[in-house]
């Protein structure tokens, strides 16, 4: 089997649904390191990033049949399952966490753990992070609903911030999100 | 992420086929998103992919053809030999569905921020023009005023010109000389500075009489001003706040002679 090296979304789905090697290596390819960088930034921890990633590449294989290029691209679905798939981690240590430490309740907080790991962890290893382009109100919106999923309620709850101000700031940040990625370009 | 329901999960597709704008917004998200995850890649460990090559690849070996996709299904039975052999499919199912749902959830919080913005502007826009129509209505009023003052035959008007120092500045003292009542139109005189306050003042046989000050922030309008029975000029002069008993002839800006 020679590699591939450019494939239309449509031919990388059919090849990816007759479970074509070629294929998995493609988007192993190509996409490996966007989906990575997502999920080290959930996890914070490299080899909790490790374990996730290969989570996220097993589930794309099984679930491919149930994506539906009518309702949105690839690449959106495949984030979507990383994301999904690193919060869930999150979410099942904290738990863990939190049996193992019956004298500590509160230590749920997931979020001031994460911030504390990603500045002590990821920053060390050195990437880039765009988002800390964006003002730091903004910032916190995009991390607490993108990067630990919380729904825009929970966040108005947390940060004790009117639900519509949540919503016009997310508006804006994805705006001036979008003004920094394309500076990039 | 929660979970959305399947109702709220055709609303969702039934919005977006209909609603090219919704359409856009939730693609220009999904589209940042990409880009975010692009450009913020890192490459995973080398030895991942053949790693998870294998994790995938030995699934597959417990299946007789890896090329029909519903056997993928019954990978998943062996993996539970003792459950029914409907269970583990339906649990696959809704978990599909649990995917499918969390994309439709970010997809439509991205439909209900575009719509939420949407109607802000709208009250926006709404607020503004509310505004525009009130201020129009009143200037619309002001000029009303002033035209009836024009037309009234007793009413004689005395243009006040500029000075020497504001050749372009004009003022309009609308004079009833039946009742002596006196109506002041500053026209372009300038805002008064903070503490300062425009007072008119009628010349009566060479003697400066006060008429009342122009009150503040009312530029625009027509005010009335004192009587004055008797008058060859009429001035205006900026004075201190409340005015002053007898003009500053140097914070003279306009005079006409009547």
């Amino acid at each position: 089997m020679s590699p591939i090296h450019h494939l239309e979304e449509e031919t990388l789905i059919s090849l990816l649904q007759k479970k074509d090697q070629r294929a998995f290596n493609y988007l192993y390819d190509h996409y490996a390191g966007a989906l990575y960088g997502i999920v080290i930034r959930i996890v914070s921890i490299k080899e909790y990033a490790d374990e996730v990633i290969q989570d996220v590449f097993v589930k794309i294989w099984r679930y491919i049949d149930s994506f539906d290029a009518a309702r949105g691209k690839l690449y959106t679905w495949i984030i979507n399952i990383a994301r999904n798939s690193a919060i869930d981690y999150v979410k099942s240590k904290s738990v863990q966490n939190e049996q193992k430490n019956q004298s500590l309740p509160d230590i749920v907080d997931v979020k001031e753990k994460h911030n504390f790991s990603v500045s002590t962890q990821v920053d060390h290893i050195g990437f880039k992070n765009v988002l800390n382009e964006l003002r730091a109100e903004w910032r916190e919106l995009i991390e607490m609903a993108y990067y630990e999923g919380y729904t825009q309620q929970e966040i108005a709850e947390k940060l004790n911030i009117p639900l519509g101000t949540i919503k016009t700031r997310t508006r804006g940040a994805l705006l001036e999100l979008k003004r920094i990625l394309k500076e990039y370009e | 992420m929660g979970l959305a329901s399947e109702e709220e999960v055709s609303i969702l597709m039934c919005i977006r086929k209909h609603n090219t704008e919704v359409e856009q917004a939730i693609l220009e998200a999904e589209m940042t998103f990409e880009d975010l995850a692009t450009s913020q890649a890192m490459s995973p460990p080398p030895e991942l992919k053949a790693a998870i090559w294998n994790k995938i690849s030995s699934q597959e070996t417990t299946n007789s053809s890896p090329l029909e996709p519903q056997v993928e299904d019954s990978a998943v039975i062996h993996e539970l030999p003792s459950s029914a052999t409907e269970k583990p499919i339906r649990s696959l199912a809704s978990r599909n569905w649990a995917i499918a749902a969390s994309i439709l959830l970010v997809a439509s919080i991205g439909a209900n921020i575009f719509y939420h913005n949407q109607s802000i502007n709208d009250q926006d826009i709404l607020v503004q023009a509310l505004v525009e129509n009130q201020s129009t209505q009143q200037e619309l009023q002001h000029f009303q005023e002033k035209w009836k003052l024009l037309q009234d035959p007793v009413i004689k008007t005395v243009t006040l010109a500029g000075v020497e120092q504001h050749p372009q500045l004009k003022a309009h003292v609308f004079w009833n000389t039946k009742t002596t009542d006196v109506y002041l139109s500053l026209e372009n005189l300038p805002a008064a500075p903070k503490g300062k306050q425009y007072q008119l003042w009628a010349m009566v046989d060479g003697k400066p009489v006060d008429a009342g000050v122009f009150p503040l922030g009312k530029t625009d309008q027509v005010t009335i001003m004192h009587q004055i029975p008797k008058a060859q000029a009429f001035a205006i002069t900026l004075e201190t706040i409340g005015g002053n008993p007898t003009p500053d002839l140097t914070q003279l800006y306009v005079m006409g002679n009547t």
